[in-house]
């Protein structure tokens, strides 16, 4: 068999090499903010500080030195100064970005240090399950803050380890494949009794032709043995097999794709043998070259048992407590984590793999708590897509209708509807001024329902978020912000209560009745695409505690600066 | 090769060969949580008297018809020592109730009568039985001092000549362990430092405590009392390292550790804290120390127990017992 022994150097995502590159650069970003928050509740509180004032100004700045055409060197620190610190005090020096990547022999491509990555959706994938409408105007602004600062970029996870990938071209059967490894270390041994974890895997891709590519994809958490004085180790191993085949016509494109595969978790004490399950996703894709219009339709089938915390982490842990009035009321009450909140913190997010099933919120996403790589769903599902010529129109939706595989305490399921879409009228291209002005609305709806005979079985629950953002260019580079956020939620929920194992022992029952609504605007001036500053106003209403609903006004500026 | 082609079937051809789960759930049955509550077996205790200090244990066994959130509160009839055992389940065996003599609210454990009542969350049952303590459980590691023996000769001591001034081991019934704890009490409004104990190692017969090296494996207990109304208290513990070996503590070239605690509870309260854990501190902020840089627990020479309070905050007390160096774990007591 004759096989080029051709190894080709894979597009960078990031740069590419080249001998008029500089050998050092100044790369980085820097904000600042300062706010003003108004805090108060129907509940009578003479405790918690009514006003809040605060604010930050960081700098990232990093240095890219490239000591030859094929190597780069990144180191990345952040200067944080609180407000009102000076001298030391309020100010922090931390290592935020520090990584070696390069090129062997034009062949294989290499990184250390901090690497974003992901592969599939069911194998390494981070999923936004908690944000589920699109964000504009407002929000926009701080979703890309919150972004930034975990390091959210196209789904990847920010990981520390080392990455490789090379690709092979054959001269039969198949085209080209492509190798992605990657060992990262999501926790070291205490030395005590806590074993070093590291996480590992990769893909192979093969493309057959234009018409079909398929992907051999394999994690696993594992722990090294001997690394502490603990003899049960713990193992999550996912297979998978992703594809995609695509048939181009005269009038239409035609595909199918999906991914299935195994998960087995366990530790190597354990007599039961863990926890093992597979998973099914495949879809049917259609595109109406003419009209734009792109469908698609599909099935899901993961297992109860299957686990894939490379997939299945979520961003936000909702155990956690919030970090601005994190108790309000003169009986100090915990403010649980509110959809204003998860825009407006982003030290509510992680950027690290949680090996156990992390907890969410029913009231925010029942459906899918943990994305498309949710355990024990079942059923179909189904979208659309279509923009206008000019793109002045473009219409996203997606419809899942899903139940559960195996009950939780009753033989009886659930079973879901969840309902996603995104519209976005672009006025500036559709009537040509020359003014930018548009206009997008986003909207959520998810009902949860098990029927029963028996009153404690039985589980009703709707939610819905509406989001409508409006961006108007008034003068040049001059923009008015306007945005109006919804989300409302009513019900029941029998919430599990899990060990450590991740085992169900008890269920909570939860009644859940409540509105949020957020008005916010503001004025947003670009110096440059990567310079602006904005000053915006919101205001806040939360009744999910009835006795106790809040309000959470606040005023602040924001100076933001990639470099 | 051979899972990619089981792969490449089961993804092509959408199988449906999923196990019919129709019959299965997870968790506990809803049913039995919200069942009517009926006692079937009542509380029993593995045995009428326990002799913690050679080991033993004693268990207790209930049955009721649902799982339940349950609660054994065992309190020591003569010390007023309480254990809480807390679970959720229908049944209660050896795997969920297993007491070893140790202790949830101090003081510890004597050897008395203790009264174990058993009680579950919205029922109005309580069941009891009663069990005899015939040695209090033993802790392992290095004890530093309970006071039981009286002020070490080893040891040296300061106080201050201030208003009020109780620096000294007494007896009472407060004590969280044995009869005997030390006594910390005064008003010094020129200086921040109250009094101090310096417990060495040559009070024990070495040079340095007897340790394991790793300071990862090394824990600091202490107990600590924090009398109500009083928030001012600092207790600042000083570990002096002999690194070179030469049989004394030089502050410019070798390390010292410093766990500052702010007493600002109501009671008794355990202080457990990994060696490695401790940070060097100059005027309470952390700072390099000034030696190799490295956590030596077996190089430990000193400990310096400094009571501590704003010169301007008036009259200071706290309360200290049972300090022990334990391995691998902090003190279970």
């Amino acid at each position: 068999m004759k096989l080029i022994l051709t190894c080709l150097l894979t597009i960078g995502a990031f740069f590419t090499f080249s001998q008029e590159e500089k050998k050092v650069q100044f790369v980085g970003g820097a904000r600042s903010l300062l706010s003003n928050a108004d805090f108060s509740s129907d509940q009578k509180d003479t405790v918690t500080s009514r006003k809040n004032a605060g604010g930050y100004a960081l700098i990232d700045l990093g240095f890219k030195i490239n000591p030859n055409a094929s190597t780069e060197v990144l180191g990345m620190v952040r200067i944080n100064n609180a407000l009102g610190g000076f001298w030391g005090s309020g100010v922090t020096f931390d290592v935020r970005q520090i990584h070696v990547k390069g090129v062997v022999k034009n062949a294989l491509r290499y990184q250390i240090g901090n690497i974003d990555y992901k592969l599939t959706p069911y194998t390494f994938y981070n999923h936004n399950a908690d944000l589920l409408v699109q964000s504009s105007s407002v929000l926009k602004i701080k979703e890309e803050v919150l972004n930034y600062e975990s390091f959210y970029r196209n789904n990847t996870w920010r990981q520390q380890g080392a990455a490789i990938d090379f690709a092979l071209q054959f001269p039969k059967l198949i085209e080209e494949a492509k190798v992605n490894a990657f060992i990262t270390r999501l926790n070291p041994s205490n030395l005590g009794n806590v074993l070093e974890r590291l996480y590992g895997g990769g893909n192979v891709i093969l493309t057959q032709s234009k018409y079909l590519t398929i992907g051999l994809n394999q994690v696993s958490i594992f722990d090294l043995k001997n690394t502490a004085a603990n003899a049960n180790a713990y193992r999550n191993n996912v297979s998978s097999i992703s594809y995609k085949s695509a048939l181009d016509t005269k009038k239409y494109k035609l595909g199918v794709s999906g991914e299935s595969g195994f998960s087995s978790s366990f530790k190597s004490l354990d007599t039961t043998g863990g926890l093992r399950d597979y998973f099914v996703n495949v879809q049917a894709s259609m595109e109406h070259k003419k009209s734009g219009i792109k469908a698609h339709v599909g099935y899901m089938d993961n297992g109860a048992d299957f686990r894939s915390f490379g997939a299945q982490s979520k961003r936000v842990d909702f155990n956690q407590l919030n970090n601005f009035y994190e108790r309000y009321t003169n009986d100090q009450i915990i403010r649980p984590v509110s959809n204003y909140d998860l825009y407006n913190d982003p030290t509510l997010y992680s950027n690290s793999i949680t090996t156990g099933i992390m907890a969410y919120n029913p009231a925010i996403n029942n459906v899918l708590p943990y994305g498309i790589a949710t355990f024990n769903r079942r059923g179909l599902f189904a979208g659309m897509k279509y923009a206008s010529k000019k793109e002045s129109i473009k219409l996203e939706t997606k419809y899942y209708l899903l139940s559960e595989i195996r009950g939780q305490g009753t033989t009886k399921r659930r079973n879901f509807h969840a309902f996603n879409a995104a519209l976005e009228f672009n006025f500036s291209k559709f009537f040509s001024w020359k003014k930018e002005q548009k206009l997008i609305l986003g909207y959520a709806f998810q009902d949860t329902k098990r029927t029963s005979d028996l009153a404690f079985e039985q589980i009703s629950l709707k939610s819905t978020t509406l989001n409508i953002g409006a961006e108007m260019e008034l003068v040049d580079d001059l923009y008015l912000l306007a945005n109006s956020y919804y989300f409302a939620s009513k019900g029941n929920e029998s919430m599990p209560v899990r060990n450590a194992e991740g085992e169900i022992i008890n269920f909570n029952a939860m009644q859940i009745a409540g509105k949020e609504v957020c008005f916010g605007g503001g004025l947003k001036y670009n110096f440059t695409p990567n310079i602006y500053l904005a000053a915006i106003y919101e205001s806040n209403t939360n009744s999910f505690n009835a006795a106790s609903a809040y309000r959470y006004n606040q005023f602040y500026i924001y100076y933001i600066m990639k470099f | 090769m051979k899972n990619y082609l089981l792969l490449i079937i089961l993804g092509w051809t959408l199988l449906a060969c999923r196990k019919e789960e129709a019959t299965k759930f997870d968790g506990p049955s809803l049913e039995d949580l919200n069942g009517a509550f009926v006692i079937i077996n009542g509380l029993q205790a593995s045995q009428d008297s326990v002799d913690f200090a050679t080991g033993e244990s004693v268990y207790f066994t209930a049955e009721v018809s649902k799982i339940s959130p349950w609660k054994i509160t065992i309190t020591g009839q003569t010390s007023g020592a309480v254990k809480e055992i807390t679970g959720l389940s229908s049944t209660i065996d050896v795997s969920k109730s297993l007491w070893n003599g140790s202790t949830t609210k101090f003081p510890i454990f004597k050897s008395e009568m203790c009264k174990v009542d058993l009680t579950f969350t919205n029922e109005p049952d309580t069941l009891t039985v009663y069990v005899k303590v015939l040695a209090p459980k033993l802790n392992a590691g290095f004890l530093i001092s309970d006071f039981e023996s009286g002020f070490n000769s080893g040891w040296t001591t300061f106080a201050q000549l201030g208003a009020n001034m109780d620096f000294q081991i007494r007896s009472d019934v407060s004590a969280p362990e044995g009869e005997s704890y030390y006594n910390m009490a005064g008003t010094v409004d020129w200086d921040w430092l109250i009094g101090l104990v310096n417990f060495k190692a040559s009070a024990y017969g070495a040079p340095t405590f007897p340790l394991s090296s790793n300071p990862n494996n090394v824990y600091f207990n202490v107990m600590l009392y924090g009398e109500p109304g009083l928030t001012n208290t600092l207790v600042l513990f000083q570990f002096e390292e002999d690194e070179n070996g030469d049989g004394a503590f030089t502050s410019t070239s070798e390390d010292m550790y410093s766990l500052q605690v702010t007493v600002d509870w109501v009671g008794w309260k355990m202080v457990s804290v990994k060696y490695s854990d401790i940070p060097c501190l100059v005027n309470g902020s952390p700072a390099a120390p000034n030696g190799e840089g490295t956590h030596q627990s077996n190089k430990i020479r000193t400990i310096n127990m400094l009571h501590l309070a704003n010169p301007n905050s008036g009259f200071a007390k706290a309360k200290l017992d049972y300090m022990i160096f334990t391995e691998n774990a902090p003190l279970n007591p």
